[in-house]
């Protein structure tokens, strides 16, 4: 391979040389569809809505008491006192609490779906410390019955990671929890990609302990993601003047496409959002480093255990950091837990803190798991609201995913993802008790319509 | 170091409370709402009065202690009773040395006594969740014998090993290679191999009887007990098919059996209910984890409860997580169970299914007792005071001295701050 490349680029070189001559003659210009599996989403169907009376929590820090939400062609029209429309069904939600749809940046629903069976293990290609090349979306089975458990704890929107075995794992898929026969008919429209990288313990003990070949170590672990994206510089070189030359009428060869790099490239140009597993401290603040070093932005720190040791390194970059209140000790970098991690990370300006999941029990609960953390916090000298902390699985989760001016808050003009909460969502008897996706309903704890069944649960006994 | 600061707060509370305090004095709790997981339900604006580390009294007509803590309104629960966990046999999840959960060769004698390490930094987090006491329990090794329960106190002391020998596990269900028959096979093989033998020494001539006469083997022992019902025999097992199974085995055996996991349950809930079969289940269990476990619901553990089944709630594995016990409690109660039951699965349930002498406010029980804000089961409640054996506990983890240290702003590195 190497040997051949000298002659193709003396080919190039002589082929371009022969275009020019040849007058103004151009190949046809080589390009790379970023979007190969398009989403085919469709809202299921909806009549504009007004949900009347509740307490509302919208998602950027206001509470609004006896307050309505109106829901008009799949957006929020208002959200205030007092609101009235003409043709609309109108929901009387006195008593209860509505949030904005709640939105989990980690999950592997449909990649490692319910039942665990050999066949369905799709999320961690653990072949190479560098899988760039892989999407988490093709390895979705939508009738997963995790989707529907997560629905009926409010989850609207969720991103599908690849698991943590590789240095840099695949690409992730933010969805709408819609059910659906295809992955693409639940695929976020203009959601940007995601890319799962993973620091620590996993991958050296993936490659290093169990196959004795890089990374055997956290320097091995720095050095692999640092060749990746030297490589990955030089690809989007090699495209940049190829873009170039053809720009300016030249005839260039177009380099050879690479599905690893293309992906990597798209880190650098900033249309694919970092995600990286990385629990510690010292590692989160070389990985801001390491996306200094390459010119990409390091995104989001999944799993971050010791964020309250660096909350104010992740403000100042800009990093959100997702976190769990209470897994901890199942290895030694998940050893120094503090339930108040969130609210510590929160505390600081300019933060973006998040609750995640990365489970298919806690998914169906993150209202649960925040509250935990905010009144371990207000025992402990926080002074957290609920309209502060909602922020937490809804508005700074969809930023994380670069969807918030779609998602996240009920702001007029977003997309009417919401919640009806029977009562307050932070109480251990809380329920969810009607889901909108787009305006559609598409839960309903009283109504067995509206309840959706994974075919693998039809006709079992 | 704990002991000490204990006498330090029994020295501060002398000084400030009750001079003539002696070693005998009663304590009593006033004007508080006592679950006391027994047929007197809850008590509103009730004393409790503890000596000697027992409950002495529960809403006397007077009260007359050396000592009084008034509790203005707060909840009084029993200690809540953690099962089949790892707690104290494992550090760190994937630090395998700092695992004694299992061993290839474990059988039914693997003893978890034997490791347990009440300085875990999981004991003293646990404590934060309510949980005095616990069933400890092995994860096994090859054979579908995987060894003993203990009980143990969550004091974090030397001596916080109650009992050994509270039960033996027994795994059964789908297995990767091979089948599920061979499980089964074993246990049935076991206990009629069991039976025989004690049949035999029964009827047997006297010579013969000589002649057999050595010693039993730790491990015959340990059926035999099993086989005349001495010991509780606890079976994993998740599906309906092989829940009736052991409902035979039960009645053939006159086993005390108790099962564990049981997603399935819910499907022969009365079968379970008229074979008075416990189960102790963890129920945030709501997916279709494997074909063994297709029934798993929110609803089940409501479900059994009603159809009269003993339920017992745990959160079986690595015990890092166990003090949430109370949510799991609270979950099933928002479906469907009720809220009296949801206290007994966590307290008097536990107690009377591994037979301890804990799990209930009543005279002459041990005073594991915690004094909660408000609600148990609710995330806004906090503990103000836990007792076990009467003894007051220090309610602070690791955790919370991580936590203290990065809240303080310092110039110098947090290395400094204690």
């Amino acid at each position: 391979m190497t040997k051949l490349a000298p002659t193709l680029v003396v080919v190039a070189i002589s082929t371009a040389l022969f275009g020019c001559n040849q007058s103004e003659q151009q190949d046809p210009k080589v390009s790379i569809n970023k979007n190969p599996y398009p989403s085919t989403y469709q809202t299921l169907p909806r009549t504009s809505t007004l949900l009347t009376n509740a307490t509302v929590l919208t998602g950027t820090g206001k509470r609004i008491d006896n307050a309505d939400v109106l829901m008009v062609d799949g957006k929020i029209k208002a959200v205030g006192t007092q609101l009235s429309q003409d043709n609309v069904t109108v929901i009387d939600a006195k008593g209860k609490w509505i949030t904005p749809g709640i939105v989990d940046v980690h999950s592997h629903l449909g990649v490692y779906p319910s039942p665990s069976a050999d066949a369905h293990g799709d999320g961690n290609e653990v072949t190479s410390p560098n899988t760039a090349e892989v999407w988490a979306e093709h390895s979705v089975w939508p009738q997963d019955p995790g989707f529907n458990r997560a629905r009926e704890g409010g989850i609207t929107t969720l991103q599908i990671l690849p698991g943590s075995a590789n240095l840099i794992g695949g690409r992730g898929v933010t969805l709408k929890n819609t059910p659906a026969t295809t992955m693409q008919a639940m695929k976020f429209p203009q959601a940007p990609y995601g890319l799962k990288m993973a620091c620590g313990e996993n991958p050296k003990g993936a490659y290093g302990r169990k196959r004795k070949e890089a990374p055997m170590t956290r320097m091995g672990n720095m050095a692999g993601y640092r060749q990746a994206f030297i490589e990955a510089t030089e690809y989007k070189r090699a495209w940049d003047k190829y873009d170039a030359d053809y720009a300016a009428g030249l005839n260039p060869t177009a380099p050879e496409r690479d599905l690893t790099k293309d992906t990597l490239r798209g880190v650098i140009e900033g249309d694919i959002l970092i995600h990286n597993h990385c629990y510690k401290a010292e590692e989160m603040a070389m990985m801001v480093d390491l996306g200094k070093e390459f010119n990409y932005h390091s995104g989001t720190f999944h799993h971050a255990i010791e964020g309250y040791k660096i909350a104010d390194l992740l403000a100042e970059n800009g990093n959100c950091a997702a976190m769990w209140p209470d897994w901890w000790g199942f290895k030694m970098e998940a050893y120094d837990m503090v339930v108040e991690n969130v609210a510590m990370v929160d505390a600081v300006k300019k933060s973006c803190a998040i609750v995640h999941s990365d489970s298919s029990v806690t998914i169906q609960r993150l209202n649960q798991e925040t509250a935990k953390i905010m009144h371990s916090a207000n025992q402990n000298g926080f002074d957290l609201k609920e309209e502060h902390v909602i922020g937490w699985i809804t508005s700074n989760a969809a930023k994380s995913l670069g969807i918030e001016d779609k998602t996240g808050s009920l702001e007029v003009g977003k997309n009417a993802d919401v919640v009806v909460w029977n009562s307050n969502p932070f109480s251990v008897y809380a329920q969810a008790e009607q889901v909108f996706i787009d305006g559609a309903k598409v839960f309903d704890r009283q109504d067995d319509a509206y309840r959706a069944k994974s075919d693998f649960m039809l006709g079992q006994q | 170091m704990e002991k000490f600061k204990k006498s330090l707060v029994v020295v501060s509370m002398l000084a400030s409370l009750t001079p003539a305090f002696s070693f005998a004095a009663t304590t009593a709790i006033t004007n508080v709402k006592v679950y006391t997981s027994t047929e007197q339900g809850v008590l509103d604006g009730a004393t409790v009065i503890i000596e000697d580390g027992k409950i002495i009294s529960v809403n006397p007509d007077t009260v007359t202690a050396d000592n009084t803590i008034d509790a203005q309104g707060s909840v009084l629960t029993p200690g809540f009773i953690g099962s089949m966990n790892y707690l104290g046999l494992v550090e760190v999840g994937q630090e395998k040395i700092t695992r004694d959960t299992n061993a290839k060769e474990a059988d039914v004698t693997f003893d978890p006594s034997l490791a347990f390490n009440p300085k875990s930094t999981a004991i003293a987090f646990a404590r934060k969740g309510g949980i005095t006491r616990n069933i400890v329990v092995p994860g096994g090794g090859e054979s579908i014998f995987s060894g003993q329960a203990i009980e143990v106190e969550l004091t974090g002391d030397w001596d916080s090993i109650v009992a050994t020998q509270k039960a033996v596990l027994v795994e059964l269900g789908a297995v990767h290679e091979g089948s599920r028959i061979i499980g089964m096979q074993q246990l049935i093989n076991k206990l009629e191999e069991t039976q025989t033998a004690l049949d035999s020494t029964q009827t047997s001539d006297t010579a013969k009887k000589e002649e057999e006469a050595k010693p039993p083997t730790k491990e015959q022992k340990i059926f035999n007990a099993v086989v005349s019902g001495d010991m509780t025999m606890v079976v994993y097992a998740e599906r309906a098919s092989d829940i009736l199974q052991l409902i035979k085995l039960k009645s053939r055996f006159n086993l005390d059996l108790v099962l564990l996991g049981a997603a399935d349950a819910v499907v022969v809930a009365k079968q379970l209910a008229g074979a008075n079969i416990p189960v102790v289940m963890n129920a945030m269990r709501n997916l279709p984890e494997s074909f063994d476990s297709l029934h798993n619901s929110l609803d089940n553990a409501g479900k059994l409860a009603k159809a009269g089944v003993k339920v017992v709630l745990a959160t079986p594995g690595d015990a890092h997580a166990i003090y949430g016990l109370r949510y799991t409690a609270g979950n099933a109660v928002a479906n469907g169970m009720e809220y009296t039951e949801a206290m007994a699965a966590i307290t008097s349930n536990v107690a009377d299914t591994f037979n301890l002498d804990a799990g209930r406010i009543a005279v002459g029980k041990p005073a594991d007792m915690v004094l909660w804000s408000g609600d148990p089961f609710e995330y806004s409640s906090t503990i103000q005071r836990m007792w076990i054996n009467g003894e007051e506990q220090n309610m602070e983890s690791r955790q919370d001295k991580l936590r203290d240290r990065y809240m303080q702003k310092s110039s110098m590195p947090q290395a400094y701050t204690k």
